[in-house]
């Protein structure tokens, strides 16, 4: 019974990562109908911003008063870079076919992943980011794991879903009580009406952009934390999943994402323990996400919750 | 509208007015100046560029710049002078003259600059290069001082006699041959970067003076000896490369790309389908061949002969692809992307994972399965080496010929469905799809041909590939595989099968040439498919529906496009 | 070529060619369709009018599969036929085309590939024409579903092929001509003309060998010729042996044009009947000038000759 219990745990934690880095597909697509390929190297970007605060200021600490700085040092570089995409690769594409933003957004990802392989250990100081890189281990969040009843809780992994509940709630109160949150709403439903009532849609997607970017921040560093180490590379899968996820949940949905992320956490954790066999196991368990996502594709295409984009047809 | 102008450098009207008659003469002046350059000494450092060092006999990228230049003569004297009642109406030779003269400069500045790097400093340069450089720098001033030329006639009302315009097909296509075959066999980074300007020159000032959609109209008028030359061509590459197989190699590999990347053509030009796991249908291939290959590793026990593997390798990458069709083709374009992503991944972690311990044995594992024995088809063995016309031809030759007749067959599939009735259908179907399902068009049913024949075609490709290889591994297969697939169509022009090729020459053969580059070749990667969506999305060879769909905003283009298609019989 | 009088009884109307039967179409809590009949037979022109919002596009997306209705029944008479002979240029006097004998009324699945193979076509309200593709190439589409040259046969290119490639071109250019478009065949749908592109979609709606095309507002935005024009060409496809359906809010041209008139308002069938009925029907009438409909001109004639005849007055 306790395997279950830890299982479930385990899938919880996953599920809070994807969760976190869904909600930043969901919204863009839900605005702008644009799959941002390069959304999980905006991931990456948070953890590596994190760690380089770290290495700057910090070395060496392990105070937890450095991991308010250490997240918005990872959201500042986020933010930056999705900023950046939007305005340069994405919104010269506004009007264009589907195709050419997708293939941008390919090309985008690729280029950061590289950009941050090979440039990182310019900066004077820093590793070469070729390989992992060690993560800073900050007290309270990291270290001796909790024992529960037979289940093993990594304190990392307490931050990560405690880090899910307060930007979930955070998010729920910018989405239902400000005013930016409601025209994103908006913007979604129907972006010319939008734009008649008055509302700046540009400013608006830009906000969405930025609002995915803030949590795939934070989710970075439950990344690192939890993981020990970083690289390059963590956000090429991590941001798949997180997009199955989004749409499990129903794509453009925002609450479709966090339940779809924990779902798919869920799932994942629970196929590994239970699926008998030689399929079973973690060798297997990037497999499963994707047969969810077939899955969800064939007999709920809405996802769970329902989703929510304009219809261009 | 296109971004790419270098040539858009303008002087003030003032300048041109008071200095006008000087651009003429000045030009001559250049181009004479350039070649009395070239055939000086350029280096005193023997060993940079080829021998560049020798006077009156210069060395090859030497020879280029006095081919450019006496271009750049012809097209004076078609201003003034005794070709001027010819050629002069027809062609735009200001436009032609300043495109030459940038090219000229930034040539002879690569120059310096190779020698400079390469030779130790820019003392190396011997006199005759600096001259070269004045010369260049003349005529391309020169040129921005003529005057723009008006009332050109347009150039496919030329009418000139088919034999000539067969001849000009076939003077390409042979200046094609060789100069790929001194293109590979450069190894110099500089020398090959400072050919592949010198082929652009050409190319652009083709373009300037409209001689290109000369060319491209006589080429659709001529289009079986176009084909035939094209294919002549191909064929008699590998004699050209004196029994050295070591660019065979390259090209072998530039030929699947190719064949790969027109068979994803299909699926991604003609029916719109977003696929970006195809590299999987390539990889069962792949697998299947090498698992039936005989080798010391594969799994299964059974070597048929490779007629049948090859069948046997594209009906399962058939299958997949049906498999994975029929459920994800009837959502949005969006999904498919992503779904067909994950199918790939999938499909390498299954590879990845079917080593007998956490799954059946299979694939070996992350080992793969190497030691794959050459093909052999009746009694010729593909990893002999045979002597055809007295010229060897060694392994990858025999490789090279039986990937030419792949493709060969991948294109006429390619050509033939694009105008049929399935062909039409597929462009309905990207059109407006409910239009075309309201209209009696099977939608789903077509696309999932596309997928079939995608899958089929991949898998055929497959096969070859493994025993070409020797080895298959999951790590062959990963997404970045599919990416570059995908990309070599779009940045070559999707839905055109020159624009593809191009587009899976430029993208498998520029790494292997550019070495220096290999560190940042993906960087570049990243960069360019941002850069070419911005601002030419329909790709460099653009078929004019592709035009018509990434610029829908555009009235005038509209009208153009319909003008020519009704001038000239629809191409490709 | 003028047509100064109706030419409505100039074929004979026959056996029912489409029956719905209480067609209803409810989104949620909106009920745009309720409980709507409509026969259409052989040889005729019925016409739908309405308000806007009345739900007769909606209809129209019942019946040709777009929708599946929430209830009710849309029956037509099965298998598709085959033109024994090349439709003709069509000359004065109505030429008799042989009729083969319809089939049994059978339900109609709600797919709208099943429904064109079945034999009814149509257009769009919004001209849904493949915009970067030719005239010729648009209507060659519309064959899609009558032609069978699979993948195989279009490599290898056989007899077959060729055969069904040339009949394809053929009957697109006739259609062409036929719809009077015939020296447009390599102008791009985007460039043409409104009216013209109007024309194509019947056009293209034609070569999938209809028995029934149903027309959605076939004239909107043309002026007086046009319509004229429009009206003789539907004129010219009754008289080739299939039924019409329009949808038009143009009146004159509907009373000028239609055999019956069937009317809808707020997804009801307020009226059927002859265009002299439905015109002055009082209920008709308050439907579009009594909501403050601002219709083209056209729609509220001077005075049409049966209204003034039977001495009502025009609130």
């Amino acid at each position: 019974m306790s395997q279950f219990f830890q299982q479930l745990v385990n899938g919880l934690t996953l599920g809070s990562l994807y969760a976190l880095i869904a909600v930043g597909y969901t919204v863009v697509y839900g605005i702008v109908q644009l799959i941002n390929f390069a959304h999980g190297e905006v991931f990456m970007i948070g953890a590596f911003g994190a760690l380089s605060v770290y290495l700057l200021f910090f070395d060496g600490q392990t105070g937890v008063w450095i991991l308010p700085l250490m997240i918005i040092g990872a959201m500042l570089c986020s933010v930056g870079v999705a900023v950046l995409m939007e305005r340069f690769a994405y919104r010269p594409l506004r009007n264009a076919p589907r195709l050419a933003p997708l293939i941008t957004a390919i090309g985008v990802s690729v280029f950061l992943q590289e950009f941050v392989r090979l440039f990182y250990d310019k900066i004077p100081t820093f590793p070469s980011a070729k390989q992992n890189i060690p993560f800073p281990q900050i007290d309270v969040v990291t270290g001796k794991a909790l024992e529960v009843g037979g289940v093993t809780i990594q304190r990392a992994a307490i931050f990560t879903v405690a880090a899910l509940i307060v930007c979930a709630a955070l998010l729920w109160y910018f989405v239902n009580r400000t005013k930016s949150g409601r025209a994103m709403l908006a913007v979604s439903q129907d972006p010319d009406t939008s734009r008649l009532m008055g509302i700046n849609v540009d400013r608006i997607i830009v906000v969405a952009f930025v609002l995915g970017a803030v949590l795939a921040a934070v989710a970075g560093i439950s990344q690192g934390l939890q993981n020990a180490n970083i690289d390059f590379r963590m956000g090429f899968i991590a941001g798949l999943k997180a997009f199955t996820a989004a749409v499990l949940g129903g794509i453009g949905n925002i609450q479709g994402a966090v339940v779809g992320g924990l779902v798919l956490g869920i799932a994942e954790s629970m196929a590994i323990q239970y699926i008998p066999g030689q399929f079973g196991g973690s060798s297997w368990k990037d497999v499963w996400a994707f047969v969810i996502l077939i899955l969800v594709l064939v007999f709920r295409p809405q996802g769970l919750l329902g989703a929510r984009v304009v219809d261009r047809a | 509208m296109n971004a790419t102008d270098l040539a858009k450098l303008r002087l003030p009207e003032t300048t041109v007015e008071k200095y006008g008659r000087l651009g003429w003469p000045a030009s001559l002046a250049g181009a004479v100046v350039v070649i009395a350059g070239a055939l000086m000494s350029w280096s005193f450092n023997q060993q940079v560029l080829g021998n560049l060092s020798i006077y009156l006999n210069p060395g090859a990228l030497q020879i280029l710049t006095i081919v450019v230049a006496l271009v750049a003569m012809v097209l004076l004297f078609s201003v003034r002078g005794p070709l001027a009642r010819r050629l002069g109406p027809w062609l735009d030779t200001t436009r032609g003259l300043r495109t030459a003269g940038t090219a000229l400069l930034l040539y002879m500045i690569i120059v310096l600059l190779a020698i400079g790097i390469d030779g130790n400093g820019l003392v190396n340069v011997d006199p005759g290069g600096w001259v070269s450089f004045l010369g260049a720098l003349l005529l391309f001033a020169g040129s921005r001082l003529l005057p723009d030329r008006v009332g050109l006639q347009d150039m496919e009302q030329a009418k000139l006699p088919s034999w000539f315009e067969i001849l000009v097909i076939a003077i390409t296509m042979a200046a094609i041959l060789f100069g790929a075959a001194y293109a590979l066999g450069l190894e110099d980074a500089w020398s090959f970067v400072l050919f592949l300007l010198f082929a652009a020159t050409i190319a652009a000032v083709a373009l300037r003076l409209g001689v290109l959609s000369w060319f491209g109209h006589i080429a659709t008028r001529n289009r079986k000896v176009l084909t035939l030359a094209a294919f002549l061509v191909a064929f008699l590459f590998p004699f050209t490369q004196n029994g050295s197989d070591a660019n065979m190699s390259i090209a072998t590999q530039v030929l699947i790309f190719a064949a790969t990347a027109m068979s994803l053509n299909i699926v991604v030009g003609l029916a719109g389908l977003l696929d970006l796991g195809y590299i999987a249908f390539l990889g069962s291939g792949a697998y299947v061949s090498a698992m039936l290959s005989g080798s010391a590793f594969a799994t299964i026990h059974w070597k048929p002969p490779f007629l049948v593997v090859v069948l046997i390798g594209a009906t399962v990458a058939m299958t997949l692809g049906l498999i994975i069709g029929s459920p994800t083709l009837r959502v949005s374009g969006d999904y498919l992307a992503i779904v067909t992503l994950g199918f790939g991944e999938i499909f390498r972690l299954t590879m990845f994972n079917l080593d007998g311990i956490n799954g059946p044995l299979l694939s070996n594992g992350p080992n793969g399965i190497p030691a794959i024995p050459d093909l052999k088809i009746g009694s010729f063995n593909f990893g002999d080496e045979h002597t055809l016309l007295g010229i060897p031809l060694g392994r990858f030759s025999n490789y090279y010929f039986l990937l030419l007749v792949l493709i060969a067959f991948v294109i006429v599939v390619f050509a033939r469905l694009n105008n049929s009735r399935i062909g039409r259908g597929w462009v309905s179907v990207r059109e407006d799809e409910k239009a075309a399902e309201a209209m009696g068009v099977n939608v789903f049913g077509l696309k999932l041909l596309a997928f079939a024949i995608g899958a089929f075609l991949a898998g055929l490709a497959g096969t070859i590939k493994a025993h070409q290889d020797v080895a298959v591994s999951p790590d062959q297969y990963i997404f970045l595989e599919s990416a570059f697939l995908l990309a070599a169509i779009v940045l070559g022009g999707m839905g055109t099968i020159a624009g593809v090729l191009l587009g899976a020459t430029i993208l498998k053969l520029l790494p292997e040439k550019l070495r220096f580059f290999s560190e940042y070749r993906l960087l570049f990667f990243g960069l360019l498919l941002v850069v070419m969506m911005r601002f030419r999305p329909e790709g460099l060879v653009a078929n004019r529906r592709r035009l018509l769909e990434f610029h829908e905003e555009d009235e005038e283009l509209a009208v153009a496009v319909e003008q020519e298609h009704l001038t000239v019989e629809e191409a490709i | 070529m003028t047509v100064t009088e109706t030419r409505r009884t100039a074929r004979e109307i026959g056996q029912p060619v489409l029956e719905a039967s209480g067609v209803t179409m409810q989104f949620g809590g909106l009920l745009a369709v309720n409980k709507v009949n409509m026969t259409v037979r052989e040889g005729e022109i019925v016409g739908l009018i309405g308000p806007n919002g009345a739900g007769k596009t909606t209809f129209f997306n019942c019946l040709t599969g777009l929708y599946k209705p929430t209830s009710g029944q849309v029956r037509f008479a099965g298998a598709p036929r085959k033109p024994e002979s090349p439709k003709r240029q069509q000359s004065e006097a109505a030429e008799a085309v042989p009729v083969q004998p319809l089939a049994a009324l059978t339900p109609l699945p709600p797919k709208p590939r099943a429904v064109v193979r079945a034999g009814m076509a149509r257009t769009f309200q919004n001209i849904r024409l493949f915009a970067n593709m030719t005239a010729l190439e648009n209507v060659m589409v519309g064959r899609y579903c009558r032609t069978s040259s699979g993948a195989l046969t279009s490599v290898v290119r056989g007899p077959k092929f060729r055969r069904e490639e040339a009949a394809t071109r053929a009957r697109a250019q006739e259609l062409l001509d036929f719809v009077g478009l015939g020296r447009s065949t390599e102008h791009l749908a985007r460039n043409m003309p409104y009216g013209d592109q109007r024309r194509l979609e019947i056009a293209r709606a034609l070569a999938t060998d209809p028995k029934l095309i149903l027309l959605d507002e076939p004239t909107a935005g043309m002026n007086p010729l046009e319509t004229r024009q429009a009206s003789d060409l539907i004129f010219k496809i009754r008289d080739s042996g299939l039924s019409v359906v329009v949808i038009e809010h143009d009146m004159r041209f509907i009373f000028g044009l239609c055999d019956r008139v069937l009317c809808l308002v707020r997804g009801e069938a307020l009226i059927e009947g002859t265009p002299a009925e439905v015109q002055s029907d009082p209920r008709v009438i308050e439907a579009y000038i009594g909501t403050g409909e601002e219709e083209d001109e056209d729609a509220v004639p001077e005075q049409p000759q049966d209204v003034a005849d039977s001495g009502e007055e025009t609130p």
